[in-house]
């Protein structure tokens, strides 16, 4: 009975009902803590862990939206391309922004691993998450870091940002939205552009175009805290 | 027969991203190459945004789902992350708030200069 579960269709299905629910109570609750996201996520664990489904079962749908990921990125220019005078307006500030940003991103990850004690391999596996995982993933490895915990990283802090944004939005008191995309997509990656998307057009649209400068300043800046 | 060609297009250009993601000597991903690449070719006018259509806006307005299962795969790695989940909590998102603030503050900073610069040239 529980093999029908191992098709692919099933990590597929439940991973749409799941989001479906998460869509329906965030918009219920009106609040930026039920965030449709995690409530999903919540849904698949719990309905895995109830049933006491393999997680290999869910992974052979997950496989299928993972292959989404890199095409849901590439039209990300899309919104970028319908932005372009925002863009070119605010060139030298997306530039820098991503620059100082990228920066800030890594130096907070170092100066707070040290403080909590934890060893080289644990940092450089933390240094590189802000980016998107498949960067991520390369600099941790090639800087001796344990890919699991920098995939974990990059999600924590996908989500972070994704979840935090609109509180540090109100927290800061940033009123442009050029700012407050770039600022979303430097610390977030592709995970909290997903909420920059949901604010507004122009937050969508830089928080985009800032994932692609982060990875850049990330990638040729990396060597220099390790 | 639209859809297919929308998509086979955004696939297609996907595999562009991750060929030369191969040639290059560091690594960057294939994904961000191939967002480059659609960028350009709108910009310079060889693709339309009808090429991409309501495929590309189909992913674009049901995003979050697609990470769905990355935020699920937390779980596989618990036996790593629970001697160090609380350290790993703060240090990503206390190191999200201060790039957050940095960031913004930056970008909010030189949108003023650029003003002031361009105001002061006018007067």
């Amino acid at each position: 009975m529980v093999e029908i579960l191992s098709s692919p269709l099933f990590g597929i299905t439940l991973s749409i009902v799941a989001f479906k629910i998460g869509l329906w109570i965030s918009q219920k609750v009106k609040n930026p803590i039920a965030n449709p996201l995690i409530i999903a996520m919540i849904i698949v664990v719990a309905t895995l862990k109830v049933f006491d489904i393999p997680h290999e079962y869910f992974e052979e749908g997950a496989s299928f939206i993972l292959m989404f990921l890199a095409p849901v990125t590439a039209v990300l220019a899309l919104t970028i391309y319908r932005q372009r005078a925002v863009l070119m307006a605010s060139f030298f500030p997306v530039v820098i922004g991503t620059l100082v940003g990228s920066i800030a991103a890594m130096g907070s990850v170092l100066v707070l691993s040290r403080l909590l004690g934890l060893n080289e391999a644990i940092i450089a596996s933390l240094l590189p998450k802000s980016v998107t995982t498949a960067v991520a993933i390369a600099l941790s490895e090639q800087m001796g870091g344990l890919p699991a915990l920098t995939i974990a990283s990059t999600v924590i802090t996908g989500l972070g940002g994704n979840i935090l944004a609109p509180f540090m939005i109100k927290a800061f008191r940033v009123k442009d939205p050029v700012a407050q995309g770039v600022a979303i997509g430097c610390c977030s990656h592709a995970l909290g552009t997903t909420k920059a998307m949901e604010i507004g057009e122009v937050q969508g649209a830089m928080s985009s175009i800032s994932i692609s400068l982060s990875v850049i300043w990330t990638v040729l800046l990396v060597p220099l805290f390790l | 027969m639209k859809y297919l060609t929308q998509l086979g297009l955004i696939f297609a250009f996907c595999l562009v991203g991750d060929l030369i993601a191969t040639l290059l000597p560091f690594a960057f991903p294939g994904s961000v190459l191939a967002m480059l690449l659609v960028l350009v070719l709108l910009s310079t006018g060889a693709l339309k945004e009808q090429h991409l259509g309501e495929s590309a806006d189909f992913m674009l307005r049901n995003m979050t789902f697609f990470f769905i299962p990355p935020g699920v795969s937390i779980i596989r790695y618990t036996d790593i992350i629970h001697t160090i989940w609380w350290q790993l909590l703060v240090v990503n998102i206390v190191s999200v708030i201060i790039c957050f603030a940095v960031t913004s503050w930056t970008v909010t900073l030189v949108i003023r200069l650029q003003r002031v610069m361009v105001g002061g040239r006018r007067g």
